[in-house]
């Protein structure tokens, strides 16, 4: 616009100049009047010229000015008619040269105005991937679900599969199977849940009635398919009142393993591969002397702290270790239960608290978080693989 | 159970020599886990963790037994004066074989208290001291040495002492206060006027020691397990002494806890012993148990030697033959957990250390089992699911009956699935619906501000039958609030029934879920897993060509009735189009307006077409034509 303004300025000088060199002071108001108007006028358009900030703006500037008729330049134009004869050469080419300014300044502001509605259309167009963009809706699997299929992943490699069973089950599967003796207190309906209609049947205690199911099934074929190994996760009922620690519902995976000549060390060696299959290949493990009913020798399996690496930390409570899991080898009453020979065959067993494990992994200080089903809880906890 | 330090050393000299996280390693190494430590009257109480197998170790004397036997250190001797038996001061009857055993002795209590120290040890095991030295001292036995023993004051006997089973609907005010009706099952101490105590779980109140009593009856017996465990059990009675009597307490300890007793009351209160017998005697110990090399062997995974075995178990107590290839095995009295080969291995084992087991995978001894189809199929739906922006719950399998009926199918009474023993009401059916529970977790998102709620559950539900509930898994289905509408491109509609039909669709249910309303703008369906489709059995399926020449779309405005069913006008277009070229038909968009003629709405049905050649605009325009046609003879009409 300076330089627009400078032209104008050199162009007004130069016609001032001509006007002047042919005028007198006597030629009367006429003239005079006619220049000051091309000044004022001139003045006028070169302060509106960038006011116009688009196109139509633009337009209405033109036709004000240079327009075909009643514009500014077509009134200057008329006046030439009246000029005197001497000056209309002179004046002529002035209002013209006026004009051809207008002209070109109109010209040179269409197009930046051009260029800038071209800019702001592109930035229209454009993405800006900044912006918040649509994202798929995300669900999660529930936390203890996904800690048990990781089990079953982790045992996968070694031969094992997932046998599963009711969970209303028969006394005779959820204890007399087990060893578990006639009397004892776990049987007690302060326990354990009996349904009204059917005397004989209570909801499962642990998921250990799946091993009796399992062995009684595959007890006349075991020789053929050489031992049996599986797990058995699922959900298992004590009659537990609902708080931070306890819930009448929980779940547990089982393991079971029986083959010719199992000992201990299968167990320690099985054990030790898995846990540090899901805890990271410098866990420790250690057995415990301990006692179940369905298992001799029995332990309670210890593994090295996962949260602090065994330097000690409140979960560990400073020990460096963390009971994990209770197993031992299959009680001779058991496999003979099942119609299996514990001359011939032999196996452990193991089971492990779901819920305890997803407390400690994750520090999760109320167990009813697990059941409440807070979308919030579920998809940080859960999620998805 | 606690355990006093001092006390604990006063039994094995060499634990005093353990710092306090050795001593707890120790006793975790062989069984007898640490829950705590507590600094109690000048001394450490430690929270023993005993299984209920080893009622032999709920003691100070118990557990170093177990020390000594793993430090291979000395135990100190058990310091008893064997009182003199003599005559019977009372006549003592044992009527069941289930009292075995019973020495009891008379004596005339002086003046004295319990000393200090001895209420300082009760006051660390957190027992309050009575100040009686007879029930103190009684007290402190059984913390000390595990055997339980009882004070009766001897002159508010009747008669003589029956050890017999209580006859049904006989009554006895017990120590507590409580008057409680027996069965014929309960043991019971009985004089002339009737019971005076339940045998090995707790005294009678009218014969209990008092500031008053002159002459105390001691009684130090042993009472078959099981039917203490009974007792104990039947009226809500656990105590100290049923806990071990019920566990199996060493019979051979009877006459010494009785002297032990003695010993205490004439220390402590210069009582003065009146007569001292024992009635009946404690029952032989069992056939030896074998223990062979080779099962050794198999359970500790190496080959142990015989002699090796055989110190261990002798540390233990067990008198060991050893013959070629295996040890003859009697357990000590007060290890009735002995049995079986295994229980001998897991005593050689656990003295050694558990820590000594090899590690070894077990070899494969036939082919692996795969996955069940069932299992597999529940793992992938659930997967599915959350990535179709589901959320996994997992919920109680009981409910309430009202939310239960309102969900559960009809022909699937309550009844059938109704627990006798509850944790309350709201949990007392095992539901025939998973609806209730996902609609209360629901709620209980929306409540909590969620803009959208998408759940899930794959569970079993429960249908009533005679032989009981048959359990079937369901996947149970939640979704309401506000779809979509959290970005700039997508608009924001409230979740609709269809929403539930198309997820319904999409796992491949073949037909119309029942898609029921579970609040304000929250929907639910379930089905039977094992209804849905099945996976493929092959790896990829059977190849299917398709063609490759241009599909043709149309379009059909169709003005219907508000009540046309769109089932049976799909199905009547679909029938007079030629089903080898229409991949497609379906209501794209359906129109309802005030400007539609009264009770008619408009909708849109687009139909693709394709074949193995290129279609013609003439023969398309003609099934076209037929299917206006069709839809025409169900009252539908072309939409200007």
């Amino acid at each position: 616009m300076d330089s627009m303004q400078r032209q104008y300025e050199e162009g007004l000088l130069a016609w001032w100049g001509v006007i002047l060199r042919g005028s007198k002071e006597s030629d009367g108001p006429g003239e005079a009047m006619v220049l000051r108007e091309m000044k004022k006028r001139s003045a006028d358009f070169y302060n509106l010229l960038p006011e116009c900030k688009d196109l139509d703006s633009l337009n209405r500037l033109k036709g004000e000015f240079v327009g075909r008729d009643g514009s500014h330049a077509a009134k200057l134009m008329d006046r030439l008619k009246t000029a005197p004869k001497e000056q209309k050469r002179d004046l002529g080419a002035a209002i013209n040269g006026l004009k051809q300014g207008w002209e070109e300044g109109l010209k040179t502001r269409q197009a930046e105005l051009g260029a800038a509605k071209k800019d702001l259309n592109a930035l229209a167009d454009r993405w800006d991937p900044s912006l918040p963009p649509p994202v798929p809706a995300r669900g999660a699997l529930h936390p203890l679900n996904r800690l048990m299929d990781r089990l079953v992943e982790v045992f996968r490699p070694l031969g094992f599969h997932v046998e599963e069973g009711p969970e209303v089950e028969t006394e005779a599967h959820n204890f007399d199977g087990l060893n578990i003796p006639e009397d004892h207190s776990a049987r007690a309906s302060s326990d354990t849940f009996y349904l009204a209609a059917h005397p004989d049947l209570l909801l499962r205690t642990h998921t250990s009635p799946v091993q009796v199911r399992t062995l009684l099934r595959v007890a006349p074929e075991l020789g053929t398919r050489g031992g049996i190994r599986f797990l058995a996760p699922g959900r298992v009922y004590r009659k537990d009142e609902i708080d931070p620690t306890h819930s009448p519902m929980f779940h547990q995976v089982e393991g079971m393993l029986v083959g010719h000549g199992i000992g201990m060390q299968h167990l320690k060696g099985t054990l030790e591969y898995a846990l540090r299959a899901l805890f990271g290949p410098h866990t420790e493990i250690r057995l415990r002397p301990s006692y179940f009913p369905f298992v001799e020798p029995g332990c309670e399996v210890d593994v090295s702290c996962p949260l602090c690496g065994a330097a000690g930390c409140r979960v560990c409570k400073g020990s460096g270790w963390v009971e994990i899991l209770g197993a031992g080898l299959i009680h001779p009453n058991v496999l003979t239960y099942a119609g299996i020979d514990p001359t011939v065959w032999s196996g452990w067993a193991f089971g492990m608290g779901v819920e305890r494990m997803a407390m400690m992994l994750s520090q999760t200080p109320d167990l009813r978080l697990f059941f409440e089903n807070d979308q919030r809880f579920l998809q940080a906890m859960g999620g998805l693989d | 159970m606690w355990i006093e330090r001092k006390a604990l050393a006063a039994e094995i000299p060499a634990a005093a020599g353990l710092d306090t996280r050795r001593l707890c390693e120790t006793l975790a190494a062989l069984g007898f886990p640490v829950d705590g430590v507590a600094a109690r009257e000048g001394t450490e109480a430690l929270d023993v963790d005993i299984t209920a197998n080893r009622g032999d170790a709920m003691s100070h004397r118990g557990l170093a037994r177990e020390l000594a036997a793993k430090l291979q250190q000395p135990l100190a001797p058990l310091e008893a004066s064997p009182a003199v038996e003599g005559a019977p001061g009372i006549d003592v009857r044992l009527e069941t074989p289930a009292c075995p055993v019973y020495s009891t002795a008379i004596l005339e209590l002086g003046m004295g208290d319990t000393p200090l120290e001895v209420q300082a040890f009760l006051l660390a095991l957190e027992s309050t001291p009575k100040r009686l030295p007879a029930v103190d001292a009684s007290n402190e036995l059984l913390h000390r040495f595990g055997h339980p023993t009882h004070a009766f004051d001897a002159d508010r006997i009747r008669g003589a002492v029956a050890i017999r089973w209580a006859r049904a609907g006989e009554t006895l005010t017990t120590l507590d206060g409580v008057t409680r009706t027996l069965v014929a099952q309960d043991l019971v101490i009985a004089d002339a006027s009737g019971p005076i105590a339940l045998a090995g779980v707790m005294g009678g109140d009218g014969t209990k020691v008092t500031e008053a009593t002159r002459r105390v009856l001691l009684e130090s017996a042993w009472f078959d397990p099981k039917t203490v465990r009974a007792t104990a059990r039947r009226h809500s009675l656990h105590t100290d002494a049923s806990h071990r009597f019920g566990r199996g307490a060493d019979p051979a300890m009877a006459p010494v806890a009785r002297d032990l007793l003695v010993d205490r009351l004439r220390a402590w209160c210069g009582a003065r012993l009146m007569g001292a017998w024992t009635v009946g005697s404690a029952p032989v110990a069992g056939a030896p148990v074998p223990l062979t090399e080779t099962l050794l062997a198999r359970v500790a995974g190496e080959p142990l030697s015989l002699a090796e075995a055989a110190d261990a178990l002798r540390r233990l107590g067990c008198s060991v033959d050893v013959e070629t290839g295996g040890l003859r095995v009697i357990p000590p009295t007060w290890r009735h957990d002995l049995s079986i080969p295994e229980d001998l291995a897991e005593e050689v084992l656990r003295l050694r250390g558990y820590e000594h087991i090899p590690s070894v995978l077990p070899p494969l001894e036939g082919p692996p089992e795969p996955l069940s189809p069932s299992y597999l199929q529940r793992q992938r739906l659930a997967r599915r699911l959350a990535h179709l922006g589901f959320h996994q719950t997992v919920t109680y399998g009981f409910i309430s009956p009202e939310a239960d009926v309102a969900f559960a199918a009809p022909g699937n009474p309550a009844e059938g699935r109704t627990l006798v023993n509850p944790l309350g009401q709201e949990y007392s059916v095992l539901r025939g619906s998973l609806l209730p529970s996902l609609r209360a977790a629901a709620e209980q998102n929306l409540r909590q501000g969620a803009r959208e709620v998408r759940l899930f559950e794959l569970a079993p539900t429960y249908a009533s039958a005679p032989q009981g509930p048959v359990e079937r898994f369901t996947l149970g289905m939640a979704w309401g609030g506000i779809l979509d509408g959290e970005d700039y491109l997508s608009p924001a509609r409230p979740v609709r029934e269809a929403d539930l039909s198309g997820i319904a669709q999409e796992l491949g249910w073949d037909r119309l879920p029942e898609v029921r309303s579970l609040g304000e703008g929250l929907f639910g369906f379930e089905l039977t897993v094992s209804e849905l489709p099945p996976a493929e059995a092959r790896v990829i399926p059977a190849f299917r060509p398709f063609s490759r020449f241009p599909a043709v779309e149309r379009d059909l405005s169709l003005l219907v009735d508000l009540g046309q069913a769109y089932g049976a006008l799909a199905a009547a277009m679909k029938a007079a189009l030629p089903l080898d070229t229409l991949q497609d038909l379906r209501c794209v968009d359906v129109f309802r307006s005030k400007g539609l003629p009264e009770g008619r709405q408009a909708w849109l049905m687009r139909m693709r077409f394709q074949a193995d050649r290129t279609l013609v605009g003439e023969e398309v325009d003609g099934w076209v034509a037929a299917a206006l046609a069709a839809a025409e003879s169900l009252g539908a009409k072309l939409r200007a």
